[in-house]
């Protein structure tokens, strides 16, 4: 279509449900980072990095770390498997 | 030396354990001709209560589709990469599950004990803290909350 790939954000378990949405499409911006989707979403904590961690295209990644259209970007609330 | 044989499922239903681990060790058998000397496993149950104390109704699992699976794999991936370790199992609910039931079952076959019981122990622990699964408890009055975290080891 010519667009920009957008990004795709996906919430889970907690975080999920404080929010009130699973998935949203955005516009990917320059210089775009979890950080700042974070901030742009308005999603609570305000300083999320101590509890939640972030993956993109379902790998764990940094907060600092630079996203591009199409990237599949989640946010992970605290992990309790086995 | 071959790649290690890594066996990882997600299981929507209840499993059991004794079942799995026979079907485990048929398919190392038949892939790797014979079953390896040592072999050490851990089966995993929910509890009947809650982190408060509660009688536990039952016990949700949350994935995240898709990403779960491939961290399994590379957790089981590197747990398994010294060379004595010749196959893994990992089996893990998704969903509903009820107390007592089997939440997990982690299998390691090595030609040592050594190698088995430290990558078995050092797998759990990894899926424990580095595979996105949630866990929320669930009340019998139809309340639920989700856990922060893990139980002490």
């Amino acid at each position: 279509m010519g667009h920009t790939p957008e990004l795709r954000v996906l919430l889970f378990a907690a975080l999920r449900e404080r929010a009130g949405w699973r998935e949203r499409q955005l516009a990917a911006t320059r210089g775009a980072t979890p950080t700042t989707v974070w901030g742009q979403l308005g999603l609570e904590p305000a300083d999320p990095a101590a509890t939640i961690r972030v993956a993109i295209n379902q790998r764990f990644a940094r907060w600092d770390s630079p996203l591009a259209g199409g990237d599949e970007l989640a946010f992970l609330p605290p992990i309790s498997g086995g | 030396m071959a790649a290690p044989l890594l066996t990882i499922e997600l299981d929507p239903g209840p499993f059991q354990p004794l079942g799995a681990l026979e079907g485990w060790q048929s398919l190392v058998c038949s892939r790797l001709g014979g079953l390896p000397a040592a072999e050490s496993s851990f089966v995993g149950r929910v509890r009947p209560h809650t982190s408060a104390g509660q009688p536990l109704a039952a016990l949700e699992l949350e994935h995240y589709p898709g990403m779960t699976e491939t961290q399994l794999q590379r957790l089981a991936a590197a747990a398994a990469s010294p060379p004595e370790v010749a196959a893994v199992l990992v089996r893990h609910r998704i969903g509903r599950v009820l107390p007592g039931d089997p939440i997990v079952l982690v299998a390691v076959a090595a030609d040592r004990r050594g190698p088995a019981q430290r990558c078995c122990q050092e797998l759990l622990e990894a899926l424990k803290h580095e595979a996105p699964f949630w866990k929320r408890e669930w009340l019998a009055d139809g309340s639920g909350h989700w856990l922060g975290g893990n139980t002490p080891l």
